[in-house]
C-alpha cells in the first residue's frame, strides 16, 4: 500500500511541478501600475530607451497598429530592405533628421504617410506627455540608429506645452483641444484618429461603421450624442464592438469643434 | 472632477488605514490562498451534490442500487467538506476585513443584504445536507425515497443560489455597471443593479458546468485511489465502475464548458474592449498557451482512459484500430490550439521572428484555426465515447445499418461545417469571422445531440457481446484519473487568476483603484507557484477528508465481521 501511496503522491507532485515549470519557462510579464514618468535634465540615453520601450509596449498603444503587421509599418523589424525604424527614419524625408522625422510623425502624423498605408495615426502629442513622447523617440532611434534625444528636448517641449501633465498616464488630456483648436472637421478627424477605425470618403479602416454616408443614418443631434457617449447607441451589426470607441472625445474637443464635426458628418448623406 | 483626478485623490487619501499586512507571506498571498481554497472546497461541495443527486436518480428510476450506494458514499464525504468550506470562507472574510478594510467596507456598503441572505442560505443548506445524509436509510423506499431525493435537489438549489450570490460580488468587481463611477456613493447603488452586472450570468453558467466537471473529476480520483487500494475483485470492480462514472460526467460536462467560456469571453469584450484585449492579447496572452496545454492534457488523458477501458469490454477490439486516428486528430488539434499568436514580445524576439507573428505558425495561431481545432477535438472525444458505448453491443433494429451511416454522415457534416467556416474565416473581416464560431459550435452540438438520440434508439434491445469486465483495468488507467483531477483543479486556479488578474490594479474595474503595495498583477510564473501551492493544500485536505470517510466506514463495519480477513472486510462495506 505504501508503494501505491508513494506513486500517487509522485504523480500529483510531478503533475504540479510540470505545470509550474512550464509557466515559469514562458516569458514573464507583470502588469505594472502606471507610474508617473519623470525624466530630469541629466537623463541618460539608456534611461530614455528603457522608459520609451515601456510606453511603446504599454500606455502608448503603439503595438496595436505597429506591432501587428498590416495596419501600419512594423517599426521593430526590417521593411523592404530599409532596416528597422532607427536605421530608416533619417532617410524618410529629405532634410529631416531621424529625430525630427519621428517627432513629426507623432505630432503631425499626416505630414508624411508611408506609401501603401492609410493616414490613420492619431496625434500622439495630444495623448502622451513630453517625457513619454521623447522617450518613445529615443526607443525608436535605438532600433538600429543613434540616440540623440536629451533632457533638453523634453524641457523645450514642456515650455511649448506648459499645460502638459508630466506623466499623464494616457487617456484624458483634460480638455486640451484637438488640432490646436481648429474647427476644420477634417483636421479634427485626423487629429482624433477617427480613421483608425472608421472609413470616410475612401480613407481609413473598416473596423467600425463606414462614415461616408453617416448622414443618411443619423442626424447631427444623434452624431453629437454618439461622440459624447459612444455607448448611447450601437450601429446594427457592430454590437460585438460596443465599448471600443473611446469615451473621452467629448472632453478632448471644444464645443465649436464638436458642433463642426457633427454638422460635417451629418452632411455626409 | 474627472474620474482620473478622483483616483489620484483616492490614492492620496490612503494615508488612512486602507490596507493591513499579514505576517511572513503578506496580505495578498493570504487572501489569494484563502479565496482559492474556499472556492475549491465550495466547488467540491457544489459539484459533488450535483453528482450525488443525479446518481441517486439513476438508482431510483433505473432500479440499480449501485448508484444509490455510490450517491450515499459521496454525500458522507460532503459533511466534512462543508466544514472545510466554511472555515476557509471565514478566513477569507477575516482576511478581507482586516487586510483590505477600505475595499471591504465598499463592498459591504453595496452588498450587505445579499451577504445576510448568503449566510442564511449556508445555514439552511447545511441542515438540508444533514437531513439528506442521515435520512438516507430511513427514507429509502417508495414515496419517502422520492422525498429524500427532493432533499438532494433542494441541497443543490441552495448551493447554486449561494454560489450565484457570491458570483455577483466578484463579477461586480470585474464589470460594475457603466453608470457607476469613482465618485458614486456606494450606498446609493441599488443592490439588484450591482448584482445583475454584465458578467454575472456568464460566470454563473460557466461555474455551474465547471462544478459538474470538478465534482466528476474528484469522484474519479477518489475511486481510482480506492481501486488501487482494493483488496478484492469485487471492490476493484466497484471502484472501477465509480471511476468510469466520474470520468464520464466530468468529460461530458467538459465538452460544453468551452461554449460557456466563449460566452463569458464575449461578454467581457462587449463590456470593455480594453479588458478583453488585456485578457487575450495583452500581458495575459501567454496564459492561454498554458491553458491550451492543460486542455490538451485533459482531452488526451480522458480519451486515453476510455481507450484503455475498452480493453475490458468484449467486442471493443473491433474499434481499436480507429484509436490511432483519433489520437492523431487530438494531437494535431492540441498543437494548433497551443500555437501563440498575439503575444507580447520584445524587440529582439520580434526581430528574430521577422514580425509580430511567425511567418508560418502565425496563420495557425488565429481564432479561425483555434476554433476549428477545439471543435474537432470535441467531436473526436464524442466519437471516443460513442465507440465505448457501442463496444459490447450489436444493434438489432432493422434500420441499424442506415442509422450508422446517418450517424457517420452527421459527423462528416459537422466536421465539414467546422472546417469550412475555419478556412473561410481567413478571408473575411474580423466582425464577420467572430460570427462563424457560432455556426461551428452549433454544428458540433447538433451532431452530439442527434447522433446520441439515434444511438439510444438504435441500441434498444441490442445484442450483447458480453458484460463489461469491471475491475479488469491496468493501474495506469487509474493514474490517468489522478492526472485528470490534478489538472482540472490546477486549471480552475489558473482561470481564477485570469478572471481576477484582468482587473489589473483595480479592486473594482475603473471605480476603485488598488493603491496597496500589491497592486501590480504578478507574472504567470509567480501565479503558477501560488496555484500549485493552493492545489497541493486542497488535495492534501481532500485526501484527509477521504481518509476520515474511510475511518467512519471501518468503525461501522469492522465489528460486524470480527474474524474477517482484510480482503473480505473490504468487500462488505457501504461502498458496495
Amino acid at each position: 500500500m505504501w508503494a501505491t501511496n508513494l506513486k500517487v503522491v509522485a504523480i500529483v507532485l510531478g503533475t504540479l511541478a510540470l505545470y509550474t515549470l512550464i509557466a515559469n519557462k514562458i516569458p514573464q510579464v507583470q502588469s505594472e501600475v502606471p507610474q508617473t514618468l519623470t525624466l530630469g535634465a541629466n537623463v541618460t540615453p539608456e534611461q530614455l530607451v528603457a522608459a520609451g520601450e515601456k510606453v511603446f509596449n504599454g500606455i502608448g498603444g503603439c503595438t496595436t497598429c505597429h506591432g501587428l503587421g498590416t495596419r501600419a509599418p512594423n517599426l521593430l523589424t526590417d521593411e523592404k530592405g530599409a532596416g528597422t525604424i532607427g536605421a530608416r527614419c533619417g532617410k524618410r524625408e529629405a532634410g529631416k533628421s531621424c529625430k525630427q522625422y519621428l517627432y513629426e510623425s507623432l505630432d503631425n502624423p499626416t505630414a508624411y504617410v508611408v506609401a501603401g498605408y492609410q493616414p490613420i495615426m492619431p496625434v500622439m502629442t495630444k495623448q502622451l506627455s513630453p517625457e513619454q513622447i521623447w522617450s518613445v523617440i529615443a526607443f525608436l532611434e535605438s532600433q538600429g540608429g543613434t540616440i540623440d534625444v536629451t533632457g533638453d528636448d523634453i524641457a523645450k517641449a514642456k515650455q511649448l506645452t506648459p499645460g502638459a501633465s508630466p506623466g499623464n498616464s494616457g487617456g484624458s488630456t483634460g480638455g486640451g483641444a484637438f488640432a490646436g483648436g481648429s474647427t476644420d472637421p477634417k483636421a479634427i478627424i485626423q487629429a482624433a484618429g477617427c480613421l483608425a477605425c472608421h472609413k470616410l470618403d475612401g480613407q481609413g479602416q473598416v473596423i467600425a461603421p463606414d462614415l461616408t454616408h453617416v448622414g443618411s443614418r443619423r442626424d447631427a443631434e444623434s452624431i453629437r450624442k454618439k461622440i459624447l457617449d459612444p455607448m448611447s447607441s450601437i450601429a446594427k451589426g457592430y454590437e460585438k464592438l460596443a465599448g471600443i470607441m473611446p469615451k473621452t472625445f467629448g472632453s478632448m474637443m471644444t464645443a465649436s469643434q464638436l458642433e463642426a464635426l457633427a454638422q460635417f458628418l451629418a452632411a455626409h448623406k | 472632477m474627472t474620474d482620473n483626478a478622483f483616483v489620484l485623490l483616492q490614492a492620496a487619501a490612503d494615508t488612512t488605514r486602507a490596507y493591513g499586512e499579514f505576517p511572513v507571506i503578506g496580505a495578498r498571498q493570504f487572501v489569494w490562498i484563502t479565496a482559492e481554497l474556499h472556492l475549491m472546497f465550495a466547488a467540491f461541495v457544489l459539484g459533488v451534490p450535483m453528482f450525488a443527486v443525479v446518481t441517486e436518480a439513476i438508482g431510483i428510476f433505473g432500479g440499480d442500487d449501485r448508484y444509490d450506494r455510490l450517491s450515499k458514499e459521496f454525500t458522507r464525504l460532503l459533511l466534512v467538506a462543508y466544514s472545510a468550506t466554511a472555515i476557509w470562507g471565514a478566513l477569507l472574510v477575516f482576511g478581507l476585513s482586516t487586510l483590505y478594510p477600505r475595499f471591504w467596507a465598499y463592498l459591504t456598503a453595496i452588498f450587505a443584504p445579499s451577504m445576510w441572505v448568503y449566510a442564511g442560505l449556508f445555514f439552511v443548506e447545511s441542515f438540508t445536507l444533514y437531513l439528506y445524509y442521515y435520512g438516507w436509510d430511513r427514507w429509502k423506499k417508495g414515496r419517502a425515497k422520492l422525498g429524500h431525493w427532493t432533499l438532494g435537489i433542494l441541497l443543490n438549489v441552495w448551493g447554486t443560489t449561494v454560489m450565484f450570490i457570491a458570483n455577483s460580488w466578484l463579477t461586480y468587481m470585474m464589470s460594475p455597471p457603466r453608470d457607476i463611477t469613482p465618485t458614486t456613493d456606494p450606498t446609493s447603488i441599488k443592490l439588484w443593479h450591482a448584482i445583475a452586472n454584465a458578467t454575472w450570468m456568464p460566470i454563473n453558467v460557466h461555474r455551474v458546468i465547471a462544478n459538474v466537471v470538478f465534482g466528476g473529476a474528484i469522484v474519479g480520483a477518489y475511486a481510482s485511489y480506492r481501486f488501487l487500494a482494493a483488496t478484492s475483485d469485487e471492490e476493484r470492480a466497484h471502484y472501477d465502475w465509480m471511476g468510469y462514472v466520474g470520468n464520464f460526467i466530468a468529460m461530458s460536462a467538459l465538452i460544453v464548458l468551452p461554449f460557456a467560456g466563449y460566452w463569458l469571453g464575449r461578454e467581457i469584450y462587449q463590456y470593455d474592449q480594453s479588458m478583453g484585449i488585456t485578457m487575450m492579447g495583452g500581458f495575459m496572452s501567454w496564459l492561454w498557451v498554458i491553458q491550451a496545454f492543460l486542455i490538451a492534457v485533459l482531452f488526451l488523458t480522458g480519451n486515453y482512459y476510455l481507450w484503455i477501458g475498452m480493453g475490458r469490454i468484449p467486442g471493443a477490439e473491433r474499434f481499436r484500430p480507429y484509436t490511432k486516428y483519433l489520437l492523431m486528430v487530438l494531437v494535431l488539434g492540441a498543437i494548433v490550439w497551443g500555437t501563440p499568436h498575439t503575444m507580447i514580445a520584445d524587440s529582439k524576439e520580434l526581430a528574430a521572428m521577422g514580425g509580430s507573428h511567425h511567418p508560418f505558425l502565425g496563420a495557425l495561431g488565429v481564432m479561425s484555426a483555434k476554433n476549428t481545432a477545439v471543435n474537432l477535438m470535441i467531436l473526436t472525444t464524442f466519437l471516443s465515447f460513442l465507440l465505448y458505448r457501442r463496444a459490447n453491443t450489436r444493434p438489432v433494429v432493422p434500420w441499424a445499418k442506415s442509422g450508422t451511416i446517418i450517424q457517420g454522415a452527421m459527423f462528416a457534416l459537422a466536421a465539414g461545417v467546422v472546417l469550412f467556416y475555419g478556412i473561410r474565416g481567413y478571408f473575411v473581416e474580423a466582425i464577420v469571422r467572430i460570427g462563424f464560431s457560432v455556426y461551428q459550435v452549433l454544428a458540433v452540438l447538433s451532431c452530439i445531440v442527434f447522433v446520441t438520440l439515434i444511438d439510444i434508439l438504435m441500441t434498444r434491445g441490442a445484442q450483447s457481446l458480453g458484460a463489461i469486465q469491471w475491475g479488469k483495468m491496468p493501474p495506469r488507467s487509474q493514474y490517468a484519473l489522478f492526472i485528470l483531477a490534478v489538472t482540472f483543479t490546477w486549471l480552475m486556479g489558473l482561470m481564477g487568476f485570469a478572471r481576477s488578474g484582468i482587473r489589473q490594479y483595480w479592486h473594482v474595474w475603473q471605480v476603485m483603484q488598488d493603491t496597496s503595495k500589491y497592486a501590480a498583477t504578478p507574472a504567470l510564473g509567480y501565479a503558477s507557484k501560488m496555484i500549485s501551492l493552493c492545489v497541493l493544500i486542497f488535495l492534501t485536505l481532500v485526501a484527509f477528508v477521504f481518509w476520515l470517510g474511510g475511518l467512519a466506514e471501518k468503525s461501522t463495519f469492522v465489528p460486524l465481521t470480527p474474524g474477517a480477513s482484510p480482503g473480505t472486510r473490504g468487500a462488505s462495506h457501504v461502498g458496495h
